[in-house]
């Protein structure tokens, strides 16, 4: 043997400086021996010892990696960063292997691409966890609803009601009148029953109102700011304007609300009625923390009469919001119409709500011709105050109307409904005095270019309702003849409303703004609302003297668009029906104003907050996965429906289901929270906590599919030998490993007992302490609220799969009660298989929908 | 497993002491027999590179299953740069349907040891292990007691035949899936880490045990060198096909006459294997070459000869040399989904692709087995597969599709009827693996 070498004492030395040498790598000495390489058609210069990753990092040339840490040689588990080496027939990985001098490298054909895609795919269909809530996209205003239920699930429901109030701040209100869209789209529906998220908010909202009776103040969503100096108008005291008041309150500015009427609440107060919504108890005092913020409000003063956006800016508001809502009552323009006993819901309700009854109601046979929410509560109104027969007629089906969900409160009731019939004229006697009203039957005619079939009338399908009052609801308009005095540069749109931007809401004349209804044309209370906190983010934009420019980009900037990633649905979890509030006995409701639905118990509460599944990541934003899933198409814009017709999907189709893990979180650190079902086993953590911090908490453990990179036996983080050092939440790709949010509100430094060891110093992971003439202090408040990090939806009708999931939901609901449903009681449209077998609806006696007057059936039949 | 005669006129490269020796029989019969004839010789009058070459020459090929040159991979660990060298003898034999390395390691411990110590001496490395698998009998035992008694001999040891060349040999136990037989898995076992393969390049011979140059080498391919020694290069290359030389163990199992372990020179046919081990029992439908990465072969490619390129290319593997006889009662689909599954569980879970990917593969296939499966269902296999294959981060993974693979290949009629509603062919058979 010519090579004698010297003992070796122990080959673990070795392995040791080995270690280290690689552990270094980056470092390695800037001065190797450099050549080209060819990457994506460019000439690249390169070191020896250089990975083709360094390589493409260090010229701006992006290539995705989720397992690869700078700090640590390439590791090679999640083979996303593979790249098209020329002459090798499988591409290798680029974090790990060498770039070698000539190698002509393609870092994004489409089979790498592919490859990448199939990677992302396989990890979402084990990836038992959500990115982003879906009920929190389809608000309209983006509440954290998962946030403000975990904080219900903990008993802590004044804190549940400042995570809503900082998007929306009446949880009661909208507790009490809100569509709940949010609904439709819960993930839970997965499991059995969607969350009651709209009483669960209520409660929260409730038990604010209770403790501010007691004398507390509401809770404010985030620190007040100093006072600008600036004066705001915000014209309108509905739900638009005053949440705009609110939370340009909170930004420090001055704010005075001009209201038309005595008393504030716009549709609030003056539209849906006591039973709904009780006006001192509820409404007013939730307005009370607008208020509490020095909001001013001046009543009887109406825009256009006493005063103009032209008299406010000479008074020196520096901005004006403009938030009246839609006043202007449409009309049918059928003959008929200007007799004696048509009369327009609007002015209706509002005499109804003042709590005075409405003369010469009672005994009268009622027609309400409409389909949303005005319509309802005319209906429900005209049985409280002692109509003899209500009857409320629509043109297109029930599923068409926004306020759908109060159609079978409002049967139960005892009025009828008939559906997809238009009115042909009002029927009078000599003295032009309603006797009578007529209606065509509407169907489905072909489909147009775009597809899509309108309800057309069908020819000698005539029939005749009797009835001495007509109560028109078919919906309202803004009423902008302020706009042609004092208001230059404010103009009506083609769809007659107030033209404002729909990102920065400034209309045509600088310094005056436009939300809610007014803009919009008649919405709902939720999205009112949430038009008036962005327009204040907006107003408030404008007030630090940003242009408009500048006011879009930070506007869109804070609501991005949602992309919903394909993961797994969820399986596991045990089913646990949905608490349900009960109702007053109809007997009683209908002869009363008193708010009919019993509020939850603290319990119920608690129990049904608890329902939440928790749709929400953390490391949305800076989770890498998530960041790859948007970039290799594994999104989705929108929810789609499922198969089966009743839910909406929470992802489209994953080519690769199958059976996914569900691990439990650990919770049990004080600095680090660990997810393990949203755990890609990258191994970063285990290796940067190994080989960079030396305590070699986690580590792969199982074999096979069930591996799990985790703590030792899975134990808690605290029973590791855990620095606390955080390394590895920093490292890791997704939301499996954070930092626990907290607020630091700030250390102290106790000077007269420190020995200056400096021992912090070392520790602190994050250099926030140094050596100097004095310690500095560190401090850092982690918590950041997700809400506008989340998307604008946009305002749709219901659809017909909300429709149905009603109607199922009902009829659970109703037989729960020990109610027995006849199958000929339910609406059509429902599948079978949903109502277990119910055929088409025709006609029963009882509170469900009689053939209309005048010898029509109910027309819905299809 | 019985030792199966093979053809007269066949070299005996590996066993030919063995056939003859009692299995307990000591060191002195052992050399009787000729161990250690060529080691002493090389140690006399061989330089290491004369040695490098001669097996370069020899044509030999690594018996692990990827039958890479062993004399170029000696090269490597000899180039590599200077300073400790290792050398590891594979012989942890994954396969479970193989059981040739074992009875090798029995039967003839000293011819093993003999081969690796010319490898060592070869590629300079002074300290090299014999890994075993934990619970294999004997094979253990055998191996310390004939390592012993080499050193007794001064074979082996700190001054080898009184020279001054040192070789310390260790026999190292070792537990594990299937995947522990991989090289980069087997090397980190070794220094007591996490049992995960490593991204190649860097191969062991540059980077490999403690991130030394290391010589992994197949027991097998070791076994064959002290022939080499003796016989001369050019006769060994004169065995077996001029592309892969020499001979090969089979483990020959399933619906057979005579399961058993035979000596075969490379290039013999399948149909000839057969015959050696009795003949299929009924009627045969497949083989499964290569272990459970390998792929199935129809009855109709009994004439394919053994070599790498050819199985390859058919889309099985020499793999483990282990060859499973397949029943016309046995359905394929069945079959194949359960090695899929096999691999998915024996997998080591650090690639993605792999501890996933293997998973929704092996579901795919129940689904086609049960008949829950969707029309698209087999090109989801196909294309999953594919870049499974790409992704790969070892053999394992990139091996794991071949059963489903190979079998669709084939037996295209069993899996389009699978998927027309689940009326694979003998459903309820249950296959043999470990026959
Ligand atoms: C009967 C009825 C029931 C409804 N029920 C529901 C429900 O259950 N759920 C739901 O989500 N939505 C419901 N809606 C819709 C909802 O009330 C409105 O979409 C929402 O109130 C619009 O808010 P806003 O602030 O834009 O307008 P408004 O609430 O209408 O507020 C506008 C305010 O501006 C004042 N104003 C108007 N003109 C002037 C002027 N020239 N000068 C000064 N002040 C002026 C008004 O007095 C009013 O206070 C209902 C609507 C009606 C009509
Ligand atoms: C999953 C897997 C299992 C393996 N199992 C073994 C084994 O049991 N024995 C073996 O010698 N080689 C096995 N190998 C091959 C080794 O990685 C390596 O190539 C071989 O030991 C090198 O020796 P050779 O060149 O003599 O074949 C396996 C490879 C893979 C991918
Ligand atoms: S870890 Fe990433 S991909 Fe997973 S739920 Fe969180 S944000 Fe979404
Ligand atoms: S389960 Fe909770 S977080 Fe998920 S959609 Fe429903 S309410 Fe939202
Ligand atoms: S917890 Fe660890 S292994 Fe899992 S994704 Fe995070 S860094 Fe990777
Ligand atoms: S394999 Fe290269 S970054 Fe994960």
């Amino acid at each position: 043997m010519t090579d004698t070498l010297p003992a070796k004492a122990d080959p673990s030395l070795d392995a040791v400086t080995e270690r280290l040498l690689t552990t270094q790598s980056p470092q390695r000495p800037l001065v190797t021996p450099a050549f080209d390489v060819e990457i994506d058609g460019r000439t690249l210069s390169a070191r020896a010892g250089q990975t083709i990753l360094e390589v493409c990092r260090e010229n701006g040339i992006e290539v995705p990696t989720l397992c690869y840490e700078p700090k640590l040689p390439g590791f090679g588990a999640c083979r996303m960063c593979v790249v098209d080496v020329e002459g090798e027939a499988s591409p290798p990985i680029s974090c790990s292997r060498e770039a070698e001098p000539g190698m002509t490298v393609q870092t994004q054909t489409p089979r790498l691409r592919q490859i990448r895609k199939t990677n992302l795919e396989l990890i979402f269909s084990d990836h038992n966890a959500y990115c982003l809530p879906p009920c929190q996209n389809r608000c309209p205003s983006h509440i954290d609803i998962p946030g403000f239920l975990k904080a219900n699930t903990e008993g802590n429901f004044i804190e549940s009601a400042r995570i809503f109030k900082r998007t929306i701040p009446f949880p009661s209100v909208l507790g009490r009148v809100c569509p709940a869209p949010c609904e439709e789209h819960c993930r839970r529906d997965e499991v059995e029953e969607a969350i009651a998220i709209r009483d669960s908010h209520r409660y929260a909202g409730d038990q604010v109102l209770k403790a501010q009776a007691a004398g507390m103040k509401a809770p404010v969503p985030f620190e007040v700011q100093p006072a600008s100096g600036k004066r705001v108008a915000v014209i309108g005291s509905g739900p638009a304007g005053m949440s705009s008041a609110y939370y340009l309150a909170i930004a420090g500015h001055d704010v005075t609300v001009y209201e038309r009427d005595p008393a504030p609440g716009g549709m609030l107060r003056y539209g849906i009625p006591q039973y709904r919504l009780p006006k001192v108890e509820v409404l007013e005092a939730e307005y009370q923390g607008a208020w509490d913020l020095g909001v001013k409000l001046v009543t009887n003063a109406e825009l256009g009469k006493d005063f103009t956006v032209s008299d406010l800016q000479n008074q020196g508001f520096d901005a004006v919001v403009v938030a009246i809502g839609c006043y202007d009552t449409n009309r049918l323009g059928i003959p008929g119409e200007d007799a004696d006993g048509v009369i327009d819901g609007l002015e209706y309700l509002r005499i109804a709500t003042l709590g005075l009854p409405y003369p010469g109601h009672a005994g009268t046979r009622v027609v309400v011709v409409g389909g949303g929410f005005s319509s309802m509560d005319c209906s429900r109104t005209s049985v409280r105050q002692g109509a003899a027969e209500v009857t409320l007629v629509y043109r297109r089906d029930m599923k068409d109307m926004p306020a759908a969900s109060e159609v079978h409160e409002m049967l139960e009731e005892g009025a009828r409904a008939i559906f997809q019939a238009a009115p042909v004229r009002v029927v009078t006697d000599a003295a032009n005095k309603v006797t009578g009203m007529e209606f065509i039957r509407m169907a489905l005619g072909a489909p147009d270019a775009s597809g899509r079939r309108r309800p057309e009338p069908v020819p000698g399908t005539e029939f005749i309702i009797e009835c001495d009052r007509v109560l028109l609801a078919i919906g309202q308009g803004p009423e902008l003849s302020w706009t042609s005095r004092g208001a230059d540069g404010v103009n009506a749109s083609k769809q007659k409303r107030l033209a404002a931007d729909a990102i920065t809401f400034s209309t045509g004349r600088p310094g005056v703004f436009g939300t809610g209804d007014v803009r919009t044309g008649a919405a709902t209370v939720v999205a009112s609302v949430a038009e008036g906190r962005r327009c204040a983010y907006a107003v408030d934009a404008y007030l630090q003297g940003m242009d408009l420019e500048a006011i879009r980009t930070r506007q869109t900037l804070a609501e991005p668009q949602p992309e919903f990633l394909s993961i797994v649905p969820y399986t596991g979890e045990t089913k646990q029906p949905r608490i349900r509030l009960k109702g007053m006995p109809i007997e009683v409701r209908k002869a009363s104003y008193v708010e009919y639905e019993i509020p939850y118990t603290q319990e119920e509460a608690m129990a049904e907050s608890g329902r939440c599944l928790q749709c929400t990541c953390e490391a949305i934003g800076y989770c890498d996965l998530r960041r790859q899933g948007i970039e290799y198409g594994t999104t989705l814009r929108k929810l789609e429906p499922g198969r089966d017709g009743t839910s909406y999907r929470s992802v489209n189709e994953n080519r690769f289901t199958g059976i996914n893990h569900d691990y439990l979180r650990d919770d049990s650190h004080a600095f680090i929270l660990r997810e393990p079902a949203r755990c890609i086993d990258c191994g970063r953590c285990a290796n940067v906590c190994k080989e960079v911090v030396g305590a070699a908490c986690y580590d792969f453990m199982r074999t096979g599919f069930d591996t799990l990179v985790t703590t030792p036996l899975d134990m808690s983080l605290n029973t590791t030998p855990c620095v606390s050092c955080g390394r590895c939440a920093e490292t890791c790709p997704t939301g499996a490993l954070m930092p626990k949010p907290r607020v630091l509100e700030k250390y102290e430094v106790d000077e007269s007992r420190c020995i200056l060891c400096g021992i912090c110093v070392d520790a602190c992971p994050y250099d926030a302490l140094r050596c100097g003439p004095d310690f500095e202090l560190a401090h850092e408040s982690r918590e950041e609220p997700m809400i506008d990090l989340l998307a604008i939806s946009s305002i749709e009708r219901d659809s017909e799969l909300s429709y149905v999931r009603r109607e199922r939901d009902w009829l659970a609901r109703a037989r729960a009660q020990g109610r027995d449903i006849p199958a000929t009681r339910l609406l059509p449209m429902l599948p079978t298989g949903v109502a277990n077998g119910n055929g088409n609806g025709t006609s029963a006696n009882g509170h469900g929908p009689r053939p209309g007057g005048g010898g029509g059936t109910h027309a819905h039949a299809k | 497993m019985e030792l199966l005669a093979g053809r007269s006129g066949w070299p005996s490269i590996l066993l030919g002491r063995a056939a003859t020796l009692a299995p307990d029989a000591g060191i002195e019969a052992a050399e009787a027999a000729g161990a250690w004839s060529a080691w002493k010789n090389a140690v006399a009058s061989i330089a290491p590179d004369a040695l490098i070459a001669s097996v370069e020459r020899s044509g030999l090929r690594g018996r692990g299953g990827a039958g890479f040159p062993a004399g170029r991979k000696w090269r490597a660990v000899a180039n590599a740069d200077r300073g400790q060298r290792y050398l590891v003898a594979n012989g942890f034999g994954a396969d479970p349907g193989a059981h040739a390395e074992r009875l090798l390691l029995e039967r003839d411990p000293h011819g093993v040891l003999e081969g690796l110590a010319l490898a060592a001496y070869a590629v300079g490395a002074t300290e090299a292990t014999i890994v075993v698998r934990a619970g294999s009998g004997s094979a253990a035992a055998r191996l310390r007691a004939a390592l012993a008694a080499a050193e007794e001999k001064g074979y082996l040891g700190s001054a080898v035949l009184g020279t001054s060349i040192r070789l310390s040999v260790t026999v190292r136990e070792l537990a594990g899936s299937f995947v522990t037989g991989e090289e980069t898995v087997l090397l980190r076992a070794l220094e007591d880490r996490r049992a995960q393969p490593d991204q190649r390049p860097p191969y062991p011979a540059t980077k490999g045990l403690w991130g030394r140059p290391t010589l992994v080498q197949n027991v097998q391919t070791l076994a064959a060198v002290p022939w080499i020694v003796t016989h001369g290069a050019e006769a060994f290359a004169a065995t077996g096909t001029p592309d892969a030389p020499g001979t090969i163990l089979l483990s020959l199992s399933g619906a057979l006459g005579r399961p058993g372990i035979v000596e075969a020179p490379m290039g013999t046919t399948l149909r000839d294997l057969l015959d050696l081990a009795g003949g299929a029992t009924g009627t045969l439908k497949a083989l499964l070459v290569g272990g459970p990465t390998g792929g199935f072969l129809p009855a109709a490619s009994l004439d394919l000869p053994l070599g790498y390129g050819t199985l390859t290319e058919a889309g099985a593997l020499v793999g483990s040399g282990s060859i499973l006889a397949v029943g016309s009662e046995t359905s394929i689909v069945e079959l194949a989904t359960l090695l899929t599954r096999y691999l998915s569980d024996e997998s080591c879970g650090k690639s993605i692709p792999c501890r996933i990917g293997l998973r929704r593969l092996a579901e795919l296939g129940d689904g086609l087995c049960t008949g829950l499966c969707r029309p698209t269902d087999e090109a989801l296999i196909r294309s999953l597969s594919a870049d499974v294959r790409d992704a790969a981060l070892c053999g394992l993974e990139a091996g794991a599709p071949n059963p489903l693979l190979s079998g669709m290949r084939y037996f295209a009629d069993e899996f389009a009827a699978a998927s027309a509603g689940g009326s694979a062919p003998a459903a309820a058979a249950r296959p043999g693996v470990s026959a």
